[in-house]
């Protein structure tokens, strides 16, 4: 059996995780190219108007795998602990799916602590569902559980090894934004790159140590229960002190992130911050005028700091 | 010291029950000048662009009642964005100079926090007082959503324009008065009666429609601009399920009830969907098939357990043509296009009737 795997939302974040899992599992993943302008058009024909950027990828990254595979796996999540929650478009991602594409077949495992179902005993359900003998996934999560914490652990090593080593002497900035807005080629990327091409050294949010990062977050706005929201919040406490400026990157009309850019404005002073909003229709040309300015600003706050300390 | 006086959101007309709530806890409770357009224009101007439109109506709220010397800010929780309101409001309006005291009621479910917060509304109150002060509140909210229930329905159909309005102004003026639960249940009980006894011109089978969708918007009529009542004035006999104390209800219930409602709403949602919208979709599937003639579906702009539900919404409307209509708000919503839709949306529910009896 063929599974599919959109490449959006979670993917960016639990690759490793699921397709280890289902390969060990003994079936075939097949994954949804990086989004490009026809993925994100058909999403944004299928989603309602208001549905978030994010939400309209995934819907055109899952139609884009109809016909390449036997089921797609779509996993619904809400909390994976106690008390603390993902956006509610995890919550109803699995549902959304079902009822804009009626005829597709979807593989699915749910993850709510509030309510004790974890993720092991459900991904292994999920497996036994499609016939899989209840040893193999037993191994085939542990397997894969092992392989994304290396993962993880690998990013946050190399993250920090750039925070640690000594500027290049330019522009450091810190990007902030959600994994799934980050790594997609059509929303992220295309910051990320053109920032490197501006001569700017680039760290982002998203390799941050996470759980580091979350008990920060939680720290800095004790009300805050999403749990990416938190990581986000905490790498900007985290990695204030060593960049020169800070860059949100928000999808349209996403309210977790508009809240939290808000508080941020408000609590973290001294470090210049500029928040670019994304939706189906921005342009690049007006992303990058912004992004070439902000750049510009900070070369010259550094030149003039640095003026100072000679002069003094 | 100057005197504590406590202040709340509005929503809808519980600044009755919230002012009893404050009273009785032994406070002082100062209600927030009504909704007006500078209320949203105020809250709009201070609020992060894109949140959700009662964010600005709550914030409007606050800076009127602090200009009119609040002291203390009661804020509630929610299901969903809801929840972490009050850290930004607070954040927000510290920044503008503000000295205040906020209170996060609902932070979380737990009655031994729910009495410490009250706790810090009124220092020193007992709980047995909490208790009290909670229950006629409670209660009065009760008789409010008695009242407004009856109107929905009938207020289309009224023979003498202004009749309920009338009945129901009293009403108002009368409970914000009672002491007693007695008193409140007397009141409810006449005033319903009052109600029943009005001339109506209403037909054996009237259009009925639902509203569903959030709970701000559902229940404040001057952010969702009436759009009760101007169905109502269309003939229609309107109804709503979403209250304040079924949402206190199912909040301290929530599991069982979330249980029911995936049963009301299946097969369209296997799993919930997060604040309200599981609930938009089951009352929704449940009224069609109880043979309602049409939905009115409410949320603020980018609501995004309501934009979920929407998926499902417009799934049944196509499978089984049954009419929906959509609606959201945010801070730029004119009337005038609202009465439009409801107008447009009143006739074709009107025209779907009639060809189904002269066929």
């Amino acid at each position: 059996m063929r599974v599919g795997l959109p490449r959006a939302l979670l993917y960016h974040k639990y690759h490793v995780l699921w397709t280890t899992f289902l390969e060990e599992c003994g079936f075939t993943t097949v994954v949804s190219p990086p989004t490009n302008r026809r993925i994100l058009e058909r999403g944004v024909a299928l989603a309602v108007d208001e549905s978030c950027l994010p939400m309209k990828v995934l819907l055109g990254h899952i139609e884009s795998l109809s016909g390449r595979c036997d089921a797609v796996f779509v996993p619904r999540q809400e909390a994976f602990e106690r008390g603390e929650h993902l956006c509610v478009k995890f919550m109803g991602a699995y549902d959304i799916v079902r009822n804009t594409i009626p005829d597709l077949r979807l593989v699915t495992y749910d993850v709510n602590a509030d309510h004790g179902v974890d993720e092991r005993r459900s991904m292994i359900a999920m497996a036994r569902s499609l016939g899989v003998p209840a040893r193999v996934a037993r191994r085939a999560y542990v397997l894969a559980e092992a392989a994304q914490h290396a993962h993880e652990v690998e990013l946050a090593r190399l993250q920090q090894s750039v925070a640690d080593s000594p500027r290049s002497g330019d522009v450091r900035i810190l990007v902030v934004g959600h994994s799934y807005n980050l790594a997609d080629e059509l929303i992220g990327a295309p910051i990320l790159g053109y920032l490197r091409t501006l001569g700017a050294e680039v760290v982002t949010s998203d390799e941050v140590d996470k759980a580091l990062a979350r008990r920060t977050g939680a720290s800095m706005s004790p009300t805050m229960k999403w749990r990416y929201n938190k990581e986000l919040l905490g790498s900007v406490e985290l990695y204030r002190d060593m960049v020169d400026g800070i860059v949100f990157v928000v999808t349209f009309p996403c309210g977790p992130d508009s809240l939290m850019a808000e508080l941020c404005a408000r609590r973290v002073t001294g470090i210049p911050m500029t928040t670019l909003v994304l939706d189906e229709l921005a342009g690049e040309a007006g992303t990058r005028t912004r992004l070439e300015s902000f750049v510009d600003i900070l070369r010259e706050r550094r030149r003039r700091a640095h003026l100072t300390v000679v002069g003094a | 010291m100057s005197e504590r006086l406590v202040t709340f959101p509005h929503m809808g007309e519980y600044w009755i029950a919230f002012e009893t709530l404050v009273l009785e806890l032994g406070a002082t409770p100062l209600v927030p000048p009504r909704m007006t357009k500078h209320t949203l224009e105020v809250g709009a101007r201070h609020s992060p662009e894109f949140v959700c439109v009662p964010f600005k109506y709550n914030l409007g709220n606050f800076i009127e009642a602090l200009d009119a010397g609040a002291s203390v800010i009661g804020q509630a929780g929610g299901g969903c964005r809801f929840g972490y309101y009050a850290e930004v409001q607070e954040a927000i309006l510290r920044d503008l100079g503000y000295e205040f005291e906020m209170v996060n009621l609902t932070s979380s479910w737990s009655i031994g926090e729910f009495i410490a917060d009250f706790k810090r509304i009124a220092p020193g109150v007992s709980t047995l007082r909490i208790a009290r002060a909670f229950a006629i509140a409670y209660r009065k909210a009760k008789a409010l959503e008695a009242i407004d229930d009856r109107v929905r329905k009938n207020v289309g159909f009224e023979s003498e324009h202004g009749a309920h309005d009338r009945i129901v102004g009293r009403f108002h003026r009368e409970l914000r008065a009672a002491g007693a639960f007695r008193d409140v249940a007397r009141l409810e009980e006449r005033t319903l009666a009052e109600l029943a006894a009005l001339p109506l011109d209403k037909p054996e089978r009237p259009l009925r429609v639902g509203v569903v969708g959030e709970l701000y918007v559902l229940m404040e009529p001057f952010a969702n601009h009436s759009i009760e009542r101007r169905l109502a004035e269309h003939g229609v006999e309107v109804h709503r399920f979403v209250t304040l104390t079924k949402l206190i209800e199912h909040g301290i219930r929530h599991r069982p009830h979330v249980r029911a409602l995936l049963g009301e709403a299946d097969p369209w949602v296997k799993y919930h969907l997060g604040a309200d919208g599981t609930e938009s979709v089951a009352m929704t599937w449940k009224l069609m098939q109880e043979g309602f003639d049409g939905m009115a579906h409410l949320k603020p702009f980018g609501c995004m357990p309501e934009v979920s539900a929407m998926s499902v919404l417009q799934r049944i409307s196509r499978e089984h043509t049954f009419p929906v209509l959509f609606v959201s708000y945010d801070a730029q919503t004119a009337e005038t296009g609202i009465r439009t839709r409801i107008e447009a949306f009143a006739d074709m529910l009107a025209m779907r009737v009639q060809g189904r009896t002269s066929a």
